[in-house]
């Protein structure tokens, strides 16, 4: 009798796969264990990791997919990252600590931001942080949020206050709110301070954040001096801050503003990385960063009226501004390099 | 006699005000002013039909108001879920408030208080994170629902410039959800798939009807107040919402949503037209301070409270495998 020819199945038979996979009452069991464990995790407030989060829900054979599975994994990774309730101006403490890892590593590694002068913030109470804007996406305003929440004592909260196109862009826009920033705007501004927040600005605005690279480090008009009303009606000090290293990070050679606007974006920057090399020239160069904390100003001896003083508004404005360039003049004088500082 | 009418008691809020106004002030003190009669529990309650878009209602209504004895009207008759027939919605809203109105005028009507919604403000993303009475309503040029809520409020007040003795309160409600509300906003949280925003996820207010009519009970004490807006005591993200209901969102680009949702809503299966994707995409959260501060209304229940009352209407199954679940978490 000759030998029965030896096949080598290509694909296992079906029954045996079936076989393999384990019993739907263990799955249920399992999943049941899992949620439980999931419910006891959240009774205790602990937070669960992305990677945790989804290796979990693999583990509970996410193979035999229906409508519910899928809500429930969408379920799990979004809150994995977000937290159940954020406060009444859609700060989300999760997503902020989501965020942070890759902050600190710009902050530390990737810009090496040397911050001075983090006392003349105050521990307590309204306050105003003027920075000079740049750098095309608003790095300068994390990283100043960054350095007061981690170098000063207080570990203060800076909200900033968020540019309109900001508060536009789709993904931007969540993700600057859930981080504490708010939209620019007066009315959100008083009430803010009125609860004694910190809160940060940058009166350049889209002239200073979309700023050509021959014009760097020259401050732009400060808006109409909106931050100083605000300053003015609620007592709140001016703290200035000069921001070193943010303008040559994305140093925009040219604007296509033509492109950008059907989009609604109100610049187009053209860098010597965008958008020629697509998504990589999305990531900033690793200049060295300094934040310089200035002495405060202090306005409230002016009084709630001088609000709808424009010749002081005005003068006032121009002094923060002046200082914040004199602060970034000093400090470019001193820098041998833009990479080593 | 200070007698109360109700109409549009055959809406959802509608006839909660009237059962509500019905068991705290006596069947005799309330009437029903609608086309349709009130819910077959309020038998009870004196029902006068009056259609609000016929031309002659406004003189029928004064007959009514003089007949009754009426003093308060609580106006109620609006649209919650977007129509098809617009032109409809705004011969009732727009129109059957003008009639409204100016009968209260000429009937001696002392206060009269009229429904409305935050959404009249319009999801802006250049909006201030609070909106406050103050703030001039913009909504959606494209969303006649939105429009003509607005002008029925501007036709109330205009009625009130010019009579001295009518007073008006417009309360601006936010998002009604909770138990036994069937809007076009909870059929959405009722879907298995949700279509979202890619890359967008603004706060939203629930207002659990409970505090609605509250509301109700406050302004009907307190008097004439102007615009007042009835929101929860906190909001939530748009996402949080529809996670926690185990929704399965499917994410859409803004450009591409409302003619996706024209489409949808004209094909007949869809909810809303294109101009509510706007109330996806930007926040309109209210600021509830004037009623806290002259009315002393403060919310009980927070929107995730709603939201959970809501759900736990929905899903009463899945509700009670949570709580077997927390119980034994807690054992």
């Amino acid at each position: 009798m000759s030998p029965a020819p030896k096949v080598v199945p290509l694909h296992r038979p079906a029954a045996s796969r079936r076989a393999a996979a384990p019993a739907p009452e263990d799955l249920r069991q399992r999943v049941e264990d899992l949620e439980r464990e999931l419910a006891a995790a959240r009774a205790e407030g602990r937070a669960e990791g992305l990677l945790v989060t989804l290796a979990r829900i693999l583990d509970a054979g996410a193979r035999n997919v229906s409508w519910a599975s899928l809500a429930r994994l969408q379920r799990a990774i979004y809150f994995a990252w977000h937290s159940e309730q954020t406060d009444d101006f859609g700060a989300d403490p999760r997503f902020a600590e989501t965020l942070e890892p890759l902050l600190e590593f710009l902050y530390a590694v990737w810009w090496r931001v040397e911050t001075t002068g983090i006392e003349h913030v105050p521990a307590q109470g309204p306050a105003l942080v003027v920075v000079n804007h740049s750098g095309v996406l608003p790095y300068d305003g994390m990283m100043v949020q960054l350095a007061i929440r981690h170098e000063h004592p207080a570990r203060r909260m800076c909200r900033m206050l968020a540019l309109d196109m900001f508060a536009l862009l789709p993904v931007l826009a969540p993700a600057l709110a859930k981080s504490g920033a708010v939209r620019a705007n007066p009315d959100n501004a008083e009430r803010l301070l009125g609860r004694g927040e910190l809160l940060g600005v940058f009166p350049e605005g889209v002239k200073g954040v979309g700023k050509r690279f021959r014009n760097r480090y020259k401050l732009a008009r400060f808006g109409r001096g909106g931050f100083v009303r605000i300053a003015l009606r609620t007592g709140a000090p001016i703290v200035p801050c000069a921001v070193v290293g943010a303008e040559e990070i994305h140093p925009i050679i040219a604007k296509a503003d033509w492109v950008g606007r059907p989009f609604g974006l109100p610049y187009f920057p053209i860098t010597p990385t965008f958008p020629w090399l697509g998504p990589l020239g999305v990531i900033p160069l690793p200049t060295k960063w300094s934040l310089d904390f200035g002495d405060p100003l202090d306005v409230s001896e002016y009084g709630k009226d001088a609000a709808d003083d424009p010749i002081l508004v005005n003068r006032i404005s121009e002094q923060v501004r002046s200082t914040i360039q004199r602060m970034i003049d000093g400090r470019l004088a001193r820098r041998r390099s833009i990479w080593l500082g | 006699m200070a007698r109360i009418a109700v109409t549009g008691t055959a809406s959802f809020l509608g006839s909660r005000i009237l059962r509500r106004l019905a068991e705290v002030r006596g069947e005799d003190e309330i009437v029903a002013v609608d086309i349709a009669s009130p819910p077959a529990t309020l038998q009870g309650v004196r029902h006068r039909m009056v259609d609000l878009t016929l031309p002659g209602a406004d003189r029928r209504l004064v007959e009514i108001f003089d007949e009754e004895g009426i003093d308060t009207v609580v106006h109620a008759a609006f649209f919650t879920n977007p129509r098809r027939d617009a032109a409809y919605s705004h011969e009732l809203e727009s129109i059957g408030t003008l009639h409204l109105a100016a009968a209260a005028a000429a009937g001696g009507v002392r206060h009269l208080v009229v429904r409305s919604f935050t959404a009249v403000y319009g999801a802006r993303g250049r909006n201030p994170n609070f909106l406050t009475e103050e703030k001039r309503p913009d909504p959606p040029e494209r969303l006649s629902w939105a429009r003509d809520k607005l002008e029925a409020e501007e036709h109330a007040f205009s009625f009130a410039k010019r009579y001295p003795d009518l007073g008006v309160s417009v309360l601006r409600f936010a998002t009604l959800m909770g138990p036994g509300v069937h809007t076009f906003y909870t059929r959405v949280f009722s879907k298995r798939v949700v279509p979202v925003l890619l890359g967008y996820d603004p706060l939203v207010q629930l207002l659990h009807p409970e505090d609605a009519l509250r509301a109700v009970d406050a302004v009907l004490a307190h008097g004439p107040s102007g615009i007042l807006n009835i929101v929860p005591g906190d909001a939530m993200t748009l996402l949080t919402a529809l996670h926690l209901s185990d929704k399965l969102t499917l994410p859409l680009p803004h450009t591409l949503a409302p003619p996706l949702a024209d489409f949808w809503w004209g094909t007949g299966v869809g909810e809303a037209p294109g101009g509510f994707v706007e109330y996806a995409r930007f926040p309109f959260v209210a600021d509830g301070e004037k009623a806290r501060r002259e009315l002393g209304f403060t919310p009980r229940h927070s929107s995730r409270e709603a939201l959970q009352a809501f759900l736990a209407y929905r899903y009463p199954e899945t509700a009670a495998r949570a709580r077997v679940m927390a119980e034994e978490v807690e054992a």
